[in-house]
């Protein structure tokens, strides 16, 4: 790290594209004015001049150096602000900050995916990461889950693109939503309905997790339950951030730091810390 | 390094001649608190030596309450503080560490922290509160200052401390060798003023403070820790710790204009980890209380291998509804695991 660096200074990217992924979630897509580099798992802080600044995990592919995108719902001043972006807007990303999913000990093993709602975000960039070397894993099962068919993003992907992939590399999708309409022709049930009946060998597995804190969790207890150990369950990990590089303290798991020893947690790391489902 | 003495009169006019150069600051007595204050020519023969650690911590030198971060500051005077005591700069220790040691160097404080000369105090009459002996801190500096003060009859007795320390003083003539009979003397008020702590604190017990805590995590203790009920989360021991480093940053330019505030924060205050859905890892105030005991002496040693408290005991006095957190840590610590 330059020791005169300024830790804060973002770098400007410009508002390409805002895609609307559901009626809660957006993806913004970014051309930053020099190239920023992440790995998938990391995590960027974006700054709307003037307004604020929240932390995101980019959901584009960590090979993509000519974009970046982030998906976000919208929940609070700066994520309302995010969506109002138009293209030709100015935003600012510093980082990325954190741990990444640690792919040099997933090559060779089956790889489990869970996602759920706006968690499929930092679970994309993983995928797309995966996929880019697919030759180097046995395996990919990528399990969904959204709220209703509407709920879901990425969808064009998801039921397109991504599922043809199956024919070229392994790969298989388990996709389902708590509640299902007429057209739906997927599982129903909340996302660890997906982990019935899994085909892998799971001593050999790995499994990473995004989702909201109660998905997380029920997912864990059914991962553990299933086989899993604590070690091979990895969940990426949501506080409260500013500085993003371990100094401001806002994002301590009792004394692991999310935005410098995350956010990619195995649950062994941070089962034993206090309140970790929030 | 040298340890020097130095006449009372011959000080003052040293530091007049300093005075020429740059800004001084320096505690000054006001309703019986020492407060730093800005030295002038005028007051300069006011200033406080060797009595006790300030109302503010030097931290604020490093670490103002609200700062630019974006775009970065522009370069610092070089300022001299003198009076900081032995608690407080082990605070700095921390902050460095924290601020400057790190994978990731926050400018702003590097550039203070360069820009500081500190001229540290003996303590000599500690307040009832003051525990630094709790923590093998004795209320003497032995490290992180540039020079060192003890007074002595009618003189001081200059410990210094680095090299800018020892370009401070350079070959000025007014600075004698120290006699042995002198440092001994000093070593004795010294010896005395660490015993008048100990026993201060004889009935608190911090014994493997760290160990201890840890063992503690998650037990009934924290679900209603003493004396919480009369914490109404108001955050004077945060911003009166020499340590306590938590701050928020906030984007408060015009639209458009990429500009970033740092402020403290506090770790009792509801918001603290609040996400924008409204969920926090401590929604409760037993929960925020505990948490603050929790990051000084056991978090921050694991993060940063030093205990978060120098045993100032800022967060005694300072606390409106009279918290001793000597007796919480002492009835915490009771609890069998």
């Amino acid at each position: 790290m330059g020791e005169n660096k300024n830790i804060y200074e973002p770098v400007k990217c410009e508002v390409l594209e805002v895609i609307e992924e559901s009626p809660t979630i957006k993806t913004v897509v970014l051309k930053p004015e020099k190239v920023f580099t992440f790995l998938a798992g990391q995590f960027a802080s974006l700054t709307v001049p003037g307004v604020g600044e929240a932390p995101f995990t980019p959901s584009s592919s960590p090979f993509d150096k000519e974009k970046l995108e982030f998906t976000v719902m919208k929940v609070g001043k700066v994520t309302e602000k995010i969506h109002q972006l138009k293209k030709g807007d100015i935003v600012g990303v510093r980082g990325p900050y954190g741990r990444p999913y640690p792919l040099d000990m997933f090559k060779g093993k089956e790889i489990l995916l869970v996602g759920g709602g706006v968690g499929l975000a930092p679970i994309r960039a993983l995928f797309l990461a995966l996929v880019e070397t697919a030759k180097d894993y046995k395996k990919i099962v990528f399990c969904c889950g959204a709220k209703t068919p509407q709920d879901y993003i990425y969808k064009n992907q998801l039921f397109g693109d991504w599922q043809k992939l199956c024919d070229k590399i392994p790969l298989s999708f388990r996709i389902t939503v708590d509640k299902k309409d007429k057209n739906w022709k997927y599982m129903e049930g909340v996302v660890t309905v997906t982990l019935d009946n899994l085909d892998m060998d799971i001593k050999n597995s790995f499994v990473a997790v995004c989702g909201p804190p109660i998905m997380m969790k029920f997912t864990t207890l059914k991962l553990l339950e299933i086989g899993f150990t604590p070690e091979q369950i990895y969940l990426s990990m949501e506080r409260k951030m500013y500085c993003g590089v371990g100094h401001c303290r806002h994002c301590l798991i009792g004394d692991l730091f999310v935005c410098k020893d995350g956010p990619v947690f195995t649950y062994a790391e941070i089962k034993d810390k206090p309140n970790i489902w929030v | 390094m040298k340890t020097l003495f130095i006449r009372k009169k011959d000080w003052v006019n040293f530091l007049k001649g300093k005075l020429q150069k740059g800004r001084i600051y320096a505690p000054f007595e006001f309703e019986d608190k020492l407060f730093y204050s800005s030295v002038s020519q005028e007051n300069l023969e006011e200033i406080v030596y060797n009595k006790v650690r300030p109302v503010e911590p030097i931290k604020i030198f490093l670490y103002p309450f609200k700062e630019r971060v974006v775009p970065e500051i522009d370069e610092v005077e070089e300022i001299i503080v003198m009076g900081a005591t032995s608690c407080d700069v082990r605070g700095i220790e921390i902050l460095d560490k924290v601020f400057m040691e790190g994978d990731y160097v926050d400018l702003n404080y590097k550039k203070r922290r360069e820009k500081l000369f500190i001229i540290s105090f003996d303590c000599q009459q500690p307040y009832p509160t003051c525990l630094c002996e709790k923590f093998g801190i004795h209320p003497y500096p032995e490290k992180n200052f540039d020079i060192n003060i003890s007074k002595l009859g009618e003189g001081f007795i200059v410990e210094i401390g680095s090299e800018k320390g020892e370009e401070f003083v350079g070959n000025d003539q007014r600075f004698f060798e120290v006699t042995e009979e002198q440092k001994k003397k000093r070593d004795v008020l010294r010896k005395e003023v660490s015993k008048k702590v100990q026993e201060n604190n004889k009935e608190f017990d911090f014994e493997n403070i760290n160990e201890r805590m840890k063992e503690l995590y998650e037990t009934e203790i924290w679900r209603k820790p003493p004396e919480v009920e009369n914490c109404v989360a108001c955050g004077s021991c945060t911003a009166n710790c020499p340590t306590c480093v938590c701050f928020l940053l906030e984007d408060t330019g015009a639209e458009n204009l990429f500009k970033k505030m740092k402020v403290w924060d506090s770790c009792l205050y509801p918001g603290y980890a609040k996400m924008a859905s409204g969920a926090t890892p401590r929604p409760t105030l037993y929960e925020r209380y505990g948490n603050r005991f929790l990051c000084k002496y056991s978090y921050m040693v694991s993060n940063f291998g030093i205990l978060g408290c120098t045993g100032c005991g800022r967060c005694i006095t300072g606390c409106i509804g009279k918290i001793d957190k000597r007796k919480v840590i002492t009835e915490v610590l009771k609890q069998k695991v």
